[in-house]
């Protein structure tokens, strides 16, 4: 079993009346790209800050390379971290920044790795004119240069892609992989579904702070959903679909199905189809974590309605009730 | 620990606002002293008397500008360096990056109140070298005796006794210096930490004024921001000085263990 680089289990946090994380557990193994979903407040950002170093749990822990990291954690030279926009001292230039920020951890600048930093950030001469004069989208992939500098074992990024162009997210997404197949682990958190679905292995959900899903990204999207499927035989593969279990109901949709599944993986239905002797010409995921994502988040704010209503029939009855969750990886 | 307070240097001495602070400490000394030179005063008491003896001597444009500089201006230098060492960098968002480098918050912190100090320490340093230069240039630095204003002292004593005032002016700065730094670690907005310094200060001297407010006075952190007069129109160092600067070491530890104690348990939150 690979070890795990992040495990955080049982993290509560709390700011005044706020409950931010609720008994949060999730682990990150070894080069796997994780991506931290969920909606504004549901706890991401707190998460992060607390595996860094810059929040302190009320409960639990999160541990990072092995141990809980605490303010000027030694380790933290391993870790690339871009938590929220990516700020500087604006009145010093780009390249003045990333070396001041580098030399204060008392490290000689000839050990940071200067040439990917600012390959990634991509800013040519604007490298020497002062930050405040950055847009957002400068701002932020000097900030990813900054977390690449100590060419890092670890990547902690929260919503890395935040105003970037379309061009700059697809580089980001493909720096992401390539830190990834050299062995890095990242963790990041965004708002883009669809990113997270591209660059990431696995998958943690978030809402209000508590744990709804975690597991492989091609997990959670396959739990439900619906599949376009063209077969050589529409009439035949209808039937042997309508009897399979966990397939809610199939469309007709020429030339091919469209196919509401529930719990049953597309590998299943093509194999189903094969062993009836029906040819497979091509099968399309059309449910995406968007909607995988959304049914989560309703299904736990249900959830929590139900348990709402059962709690207060418990105070009535006699009787408590733990809420449900929707799936742990 | 160097590499800190390196960068920490950089950082303020690359930023205009410390630029504008230091040329004001250089600015008004040296346009008071062409007003001295151009239009003499006539003799007389009070806080006046300094401006009006300068003549006598370059040295003593120097110790009038510090008396006059230290009334406010030098406060207001203090409590901007102070109240802004954290939480501008807080404000910037700039904060949280410094504290996932492998620094202790402690010494972070050490780093950003040393150099706070230094620059009110230069800024009060370059009131008095600007006063003397000018002073000097205006008027001789030779020794004076004005036996109506009980002061007789030669060139050596008075310089001596300048550099022991500019540096008792600069301690006197340590209780506005570590109350802004202490509210600067409790603030994203550095205005709160410069404004707690300030208003420190200012109601230190109103309360000081009031009579009726009795021995609280004493405790104060301006009661003896004047003792320093001592050394020019009196027998030398005396009691009150002593008093005035271990005042300000029980502000500086109270308020600077407050700011460790507080920041070191803090959640980053900006």
């Amino acid at each position: 079993m690979t070890e795990a680089v992040i495990s955080v289990s049982g993290l509560t946090k709390r700011f005044g009346e706020v409950l931010a994380v609720d008994s949060l557990d999730f682990s990150v193994a070894q080069g796997e790209v994780c991506g931290l979903l969920g909606p504004n407040g549901a706890g991401k950002t707190t998460t992060l800050r607390v595996l860094v170093g810059l929040v302190f749990a009320d409960a639990g822990e999160a541990r990072l390379l092995g141990h809980r990291v605490r303010p000027g954690d030694p380790d933290l030279n391993r870790v690339g971290i871009m938590i929220e926009e990516s700020a500087f001292v604006p009145y010093l230039s780009g390249a003045r920044n990333l070396r001041l920020w580098w030399e204060s951890g008392g490290a000689p600048w000839a050990n940071a790795d200067v040439d990917t930093a600012l390959s990634v950030a991509g800013l040519g001469n604007a490298i020497d004119r002062k930050v405040k004069t950055y847009s957002q989208g400068m701002k932020q992939r000097l900030g990813l240069a900054r977390a690449l500098l100590s060419r890092p074992d670890v990547l902690v990024l929260d919503e890395p892609t935040s105003g970037l162009d379309p061009g700059e997210m697809r580089e980001v997404r493909q720096l992401l992989r390539r830190v990834s197949e050299q062995g890095a682990t990242v963790l990041l958190s965004s708002h883009l579904l669809a990113e997270i679905e591209q660059v990431c292995s696995h998958a943690v959900v978030m809402d209000k702070g508590r744990l709804v899903a975690a597991g492989r990204v091609q997990e959670l999207i396959g739990a439900e959903g619906s599949v376009y499927i063209e077969v050589s035989n529409v009439r035949r593969a209808t039937t042997v679909l309508k009897k399979l279990a966990g397939v809610r109901r199939v469309v007709s949709e020429p030339p091919g199905l469209a196919v509401e599944i529930d719990g049953i993986k597309r590998s299943d239905i093509v194999a189903a189809l094969v062993h009836a002797r029906i040819g497979v010409e091509t099968v399309t995921a059309r449910h995406q974590l968007e909607d995988a994502f959304l049914g989560m988040v309703s299904a736990s704010t249900a959830s929590e309605l139900a348990v709402g209503a059962q709690g207060k029939g418990a105070a009535e009855g006699g009787t408590t009730t733990r809420r449900s969750r929707l799936g742990e990886g | 620990m160097m590499a800190l307070f390196r960068t920490e240097v950089v950082k303020q001495i690359r930023r205009p606002r410390t630029y504008v602070a230091l040329g004001i400490a250089v600015l008004i000394p040296t346009i008071a002293t062409i007003a001295l030179k151009a239009n003499p005063p006539t003799p007389q008491g009070g806080d006046e008397g300094l401006f009006a003896l300068a003549p006598n001597s370059g040295i003593l444009v120097a110790v009038a500008m510090l008396r006059f500089m230290s009334r406010f201006l030098l406060v207001l230098i203090a409590a901007l360096f102070a109240g802004d060492a954290v939480a501008g960098e807080a404000g910037w968002g700039n904060l949280r990056y410094m504290l996932v480098r492998p620094v202790r918050r402690p010494r972070l912190l050490s780093a950003k109140l040393s150099v706070s100090a230094l620059l009110a320490l230069i800024a009060t340093v370059l009131i008095v070298v600007t006063g003397l230069v000018a002073g000097g240039i205006a008027f001789g630095l030779s020794g004076v005796s004005v036996p109506f204003a009980a002061l007789s002292q030669s060139a050596g004593q008075l310089l001596w006794n300048t550099v022991i005032a500019t540096f008792y002016v600069a301690w006197s700065l340590a209780a506005v210096l570590s109350v802004g730094f202490f509210v600067s670690t409790l603030t994203d907005v550095p205005a709160g930490g410069v404004g707690a310094g300030i208003g420190l200060y200012i109601v230190s001297q109103i309360l000081d004024s009031i009579s009726s407010v009795g021995s609280i006075r004493y405790i104060l952190p301006t009661h003896y921001l004047d003792a320093w007069n001592i050394l020019f129109f009196g027998p030398g160092p005396n009691a009150d000085m002593l008093r005035g600067v271990l005042l300000q070491v029980g502000y500086a530890v109270v308020f600077c263990g407050l700011a460790f104690w507080r920041f070191q348990r803090k959640d980053i939150l900006s």
